[in-house]
């Protein structure tokens, strides 16, 4: 199998070392041999039909920042051209999330699919933005469209929700979807520090990003639950019909007072019908969706399982690569019976 | 037979004074069941099971328990009323609190009000229950975001 990436970040890199680390497993379990033909970042790309070196290509962009400086085989080709030009059976997106417009990935993914390639992206702005449109490309080139790791990175859940739990009905689904909001409330609660306090800390820990806008405002949790409203429970929904409240207003005191209840607070968005907002809510302390530190947790209602609960690590570069990497092998075995 | 579930406060005698009316009015109680692992917000979720009642006799007796500041929040399994634990941050006393109470009153009853003022010139918070017939939840609900439009507070809600 032959896979193009786009984005050669955290999460690129994350993706080219678990495929570096789990070659021989692949081969073995499923008598796969995954190649990377075409890498690409803002520079350009390296470019080779018969698979990169991808340690030779983590130590030029180590080294130079440029994946175009990668020896012979480099080059300041448009990426547009690499997904139309490059011969590939998929197309693993991981540029930058851009939640007002969705692009360049929307580009990328339509490219993506209009030349004959799977695609599996990370990015959440075009999910949340034009999943109707995304996925009618795919229906009309026959191709298979994955993103389970836009959501909850490692936390399985799109996956499990329409694969593990079929035949189901689910009725509603309610988390915190966003690690940097629940690591900041822990983190005010267990040591009665105020708001401002905790982000900076974070930012400088690099929990947080030095633009936090979209994960304090509720942005990003009301993007993934978009997703979920969309490719779980078939509703037709935008990021623009979510009632969004972030968690700058949270107090110590207000953690103190929901504490003394019997209460936490945490970020919660929330799908179901007639429901569709992200918001502090209080949750019981013993509650199963009170997970602390920058942990990610959803629950799912559904008619026969009733309650089903996932818990897992919502960033990281290894562990949201695990989700593009089961993505792979998923696509794999299906394009393999697709013939 | 009928199923009655009632919240109590965590307090000596509190059950007592629930069935003695019940008694008083020659009801026969079958079992009287602690849901202690329930426990929410210093309520005990306490289920009674009485001889089967005409509706008229059902009706005076929940009456009873009512004027008792018992809340009965399910007859039969079916769901009378909802009690929503609620934390208020914003200006909570000067945005005139009584108003805020009142307001709330129209549509459910405001109980166990807490407040925390760390500062009289800095932003504080409550804690408050509030109990609503469920068939009124939903203008409990605009009331909150009316409320909180109009005085600029933050109501964080229990599900
Ligand atoms: N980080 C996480 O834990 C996590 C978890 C779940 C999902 N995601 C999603 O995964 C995606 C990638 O995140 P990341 O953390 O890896 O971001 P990142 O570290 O900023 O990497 C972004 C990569 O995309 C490249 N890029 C930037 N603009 C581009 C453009 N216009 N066209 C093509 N490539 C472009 C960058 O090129 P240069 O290297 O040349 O700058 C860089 O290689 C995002 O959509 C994010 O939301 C991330």
């Amino acid at each position: 199998m032959k896979v193009i990436l786009l984005g050669f970040g955290i999460i690129g890199k994350g993706v080219i070392n678990v495929i570096r680390k789990k070659k021989e497993y692949l081969k073995n379990k499923y008598g796969m041999d995954l190649k990377v033909v075409a890498i690409c970042d803002r520079s350009g790309a390296a470019i080779d039909e018969n698979g990169l070196d991808l340690e030779l290509a983590l130590r030029v962009k180590e080294e130079t920042g440029k994946i175009s400086k990668y020896p012979e085989k480099g080059t300041s080709l448009p990426i547009v051209e690499v997904i139309k030009s490059i011969e590939a059976d998929a197309l693993i997106e991981a540029t930058p999330t851009n939640i007002e417009s969705g692009e360049p990935a929307k580009t990328y993914i339509i490219e993506g699919f209009k030349s004959g390639k799977h695609v599996i992206t990370a990015n959440k702005g075009p999910l949340a933005l034009y999943f109707n449109e995304l996925l009618s490309y795919a229906k009309k080139y026959d191709r298979i469209f994955r993103y389970e790791a836009s959501v909850g990175g490692a936390m399985p859940i799109i996956n499990l929700a329409k694969e593990t739990l079929a035949g189901n009905e689910i009725t509603e689904i309610k988390g915190i979807l966003n690690g940097t909001t629940n690591y900041i409330l822990t983190k005010m609660e267990r040591e009665k520090l105020d708001f401002d306090t905790v982000l900076k800390e974070a930012q400088e820990l690099g929990i947080a990003e030095t633009n936090p806008h979209q994960d304090i405002s509720g942005l990003d949790t009301a993007a993934k639950i978009v997703i979920l409203a969309n490719s779980i429970m078939n509703m037709e929904v935008t990021i623009r019909g979510v009632n969004i409240e972030g968690i700058t207003k949270i107090t110590p005191e207000a953690l103190s007072m929901a504490n003394k209840g019997g209460y936490t607070i945490k970020l919660i968005g929330e799908v179901g019908e007639n429901k569709l907002e992200v918001g502090p809510k209080l949750i019981p302390l013993d509650d199963p969706l009170n997970v602390k530190g920058s942990l990610n947790v959803a629950m799912l209602n559904t008619d026969l399982a009733k309650e089903v609960i996932v818990v897992g690590r919502g960033a990281g570069d290894v562990e949201t690569s695990s989700a593009i990497l089961s993505d792979i092998i998923n696509i794999y075995l299906k394009s393999k019976k697709m013939g | 037979m009928i199923i009655l579930d009632l919240e109590l406060k965590d307090a000596p005698g509190e059950l007592i004074k629930a069935l003695t009316p019940i008694s008083k009015m020659g009801i026969n109680i079958h079992s009287v069941i602690h849901l202690r692992e329930k426990k929410v917000d210093g309520r005990i979720p306490v289920r009674l099971v009485v001889d089967g009642l005409e509706d008229k006799t059902l009706n005076e007796m929940i009456d009873e328990l009512e004027k008792l500041d018992v809340i009965i929040t399910k007859v039969n399994n079916s769901i009378r009323k909802r009690d929503i634990d609620l934390v208020v941050i914003g200006h909570v006393v000067d945005t005139d609190i009584r108003d805020t109470i009142d307001r709330l009153n129209k549509y459910g009853l405001v109980i166990d009000l807490d407040l925390s003022m760390p500062d009289p010139f800095k932003e504080s918070s409550a804690r408050m229950k509030i109990i609503v017939d469920s068939e009124k939840l939903n203008d409990l609900y605009n009331e909150l975001d009316k409320l909180s439009k109009e005085k600029n507070l933050l109501f964080i809600k229990s599900f």
